[in-house]
């Protein structure tokens, strides 16, 4: 569906002067600062895919998923979607994507909700009829009745993202970019956007690319995810390959021995077991020895994982 | 894209209140400005007193209902990044823009109605020299004011911050447009540039053909058409060049 090749966006800007006249120097120098936002990125997704796109804030996630619509052409690489090369086929790309920007809205501001889906029903060329089965199945869905008619600029966030939400599948796309859907949404809420993405993917085989700061998103919804730093892919692949580890026990000792053979110490100063087999032995064969002033059972989860990726 | 327009032009119906008063207040104040300059002369330049107070009503008439919002709406929503929506739908950006520059003009219209009797009496107007010449050319100096706002748009591509040009793209564009001045009293050089540059056809040359001061309207259409072709070639490559520079704020 998706295959990018040494994707690369260099931003250019002309260098930015200090000073009272440094407007004017900026606006005829021949300078530039170079950024180099997304560095030779590649990737292969298959279809019905739900993907997440992982990095620290400023990785290069939201520029990729510009590239991916067409909309920025990259500095080298290439992209295809579905066949087509965005920047070139933007008309014919365009019918097969979706995209959510969570940190800003596809709809109009001062006008009623539905104004905007009709839009979009119309700049798609969305026969009326499969508009209105369309707009029925997702008013269901998405619980849109109460707010349709209201102007956007009068809705909660939760309400706007869930419009937006709607506006992206409208039309029915093979394709979902979802660029932080979940930003700032209350936990029912973030339920809420789950579930739909869930319904999407599995009734419509929608392939969905999702950026997202809550892991718990991609828990919930990734087989598969793909971490990027600084523009450059650090690490693509199952999420269950990589948080299939042991689980941990977790005690404190006293007094504190200075090395147990084996075993790691955290940042708290706290022993680190792999749990392996029998874990009531584990523990006698422990306090046999020292005295356990506490313990607890830890599983190993994509944060702490992640964290350790970024840390290497 | 239309329809928003014209939605959008409804929903912000309470500014036409304020529109259609300084609408009111411009045409009552050229009407007395103009009444006074002639004095007891019959005519200038070849008008009336009768057909230049028609002529100005109509003029200012147009040139409020013809005003374009595009370039606003397309610098707000380059700056806010929102222009990533419109560059990631199906048709053409140019053309969504102009739908919806079209629309609005629209949905202006309907509120600009009831109020065009009180600007008809408080300025005066007489029955139309050639009607249909009127129209025609008003049309075509309509889709050139479209196209003249959407080249402005595009600079935004480049600078990010169009307001001062837009302000002084207005000032110049409705000066030689003739809306408060006939272009017919330009003088000299005046005269010459006014008439060589595509704003006559958004003000004065429609209105002059409806008070019968120009006759001649196959002409004046021809070179409009030709300012249509010549601007829709500049659109065409004036995009394709903005378009490849196109960065979308914030992420
Ligand atoms: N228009 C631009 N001009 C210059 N630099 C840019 C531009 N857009 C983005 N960048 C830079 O490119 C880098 C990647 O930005 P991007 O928006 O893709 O990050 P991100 O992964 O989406 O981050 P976040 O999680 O914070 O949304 C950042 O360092 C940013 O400063
Ligand atoms: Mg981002």
């Amino acid at each position: 569906m998706i295959r990018a090749e040494g994707l690369t966006k260099v931003f250019r800007r002309p260098r930015t002067f200090p000073g009272p006249l440094g407007a004017l120097r900026t606006l005829v120098t021949r300078q530039y600062v170079e950024k180099t936002a997304v560095d030779g990125v590649s990737f292969t997704i298959d279809e019905g895919e739900v993907i997440g796109y992982l990095g620290l804030n400023g990785a290069g996630k939201s520029t990729t998923i510009k590239m991916l619509t067409g909309i920025l052409t990259p500095t080298s690489g290439t992209v295809r979607v579905g066949g087509l090369v965005p920047w070139r086929d933007r008309s014919a790309n365009a019918r097969n994507v979706g995209v959510v920007f969570g940190q800003r809205s596809q709809l109009w501001w001062d006008l009623p909700l539905i104004e905007s889906l009709r839009l979009v029903g119309s700049l798609y060329d969305v026969p009326a009829a499969r508009f209105e089965t369309s707009l029925k199945k997702l008013r269901d869905l998405l619980g849109l009745d109460d707010f349709l008619d209201t102007p956007v600029r009068q809705l909660s966030l939760g309400q706007r993202m869930r419009g937006d939400l709607a506006a992206a599948v409208l039309y029915e796309p093979p394709l979902l970019y979802l660029d932080e859907p979940t930003v700032g949404l209350d936990v029912l809420a973030k339920d809420a956007v789950r579930e739909f993405i869930v319904e999407v993917n599995r009734t419509g085989r929608t392939t969905v690319i999702l950026t997202t700061h809550d892991l718990a998103d991609v828990e919930a919804l990734c087989k598969r995810i793909i971490l990027i730093d600084r523009g450059k892919v650090l690490f693509d692949g199952a999420i269950d390959a990589l948080v299939d580890q042991p689980r941990r026990l977790v005690v404190l000792l006293e007094p504190e021995p200075e090395e147990v053979r084996g075993v790691r110490r955290d940042a708290e100063g706290r022993y680190v077991f792999d749990i392996r087999g029998d874990l009531p032995g584990m523990i006698a064969a422990i306090s046999a020895e020292h005295t356990i002033r506490d313990l607890s059972i830890e599983e190993p989860d994509l944060e702490s994982v992640i964290k350790g990726i970024y840390s290497r | 894209m239309m329809r928003i327009g014209f939605r959008l032009a409804l929903a912000y119906r309470s500014n036409i209140v304020m529109t259609c008063v300084t609408l009111v207040a411009q045409v009552f104040l050229l009407r007395m400005i103009w009444t006074s300059v002639y004095g007891a002369r019959p005519a200038a330049a070849g008008l009336t007193l009768d057909a230049l107070l028609a002529y100005l009503t109509l003029a200012n008439l147009q040139s409020f209902a013809t005003h374009t919002v595009v370039s606003r709406t397309i610098h707000e929503r380059i700056r806010s990044g929102t222009v990533f929506f419109d560059l990631a739908r199906p048709p053409g950006y140019l053309r969504q823009m102009a739908a919806f520059q079209v629309g609005n003009t629209f949905g202006g219209l309907l509120l600009l109605a009831p109020v065009v009797p009180v600007v008809l009496l408080v300025g005066s107007i007489t029955a139309p020299v050639n009607g249909p010449g009127y129209v025609v050319t008003l049309v075509l100096g309509y889709v050139i004011a479209v196209q003249l706002a959407l080249l402005i748009s595009l600079i935004g591509f480049w600078t990010m911050e169009i307001g001062a040009i837009s302000l002084l793209y207005r000032l110049v564009s409705q000066f030689f447009a003739g809306t408060m001045v006939p272009l017919a009293f330009f003088p000299g050089f005046l005269g010459v540039l006014a008439g060589a540059l595509p704003f006559q056809y958004l003000g004065y040359v429609p209105a002059a053909i409806y008070v019968g001061h120009i006759t001649d309207v196959a002409g004046p259409i021809m070179v409009e058409l030709a300012w249509i072709a010549g601007l829709w070639g500049l659109l065409a490559l004036t995009w394709s060049r903005a378009h490849r520079r196109v960065v979308i704020q914030g992420g």
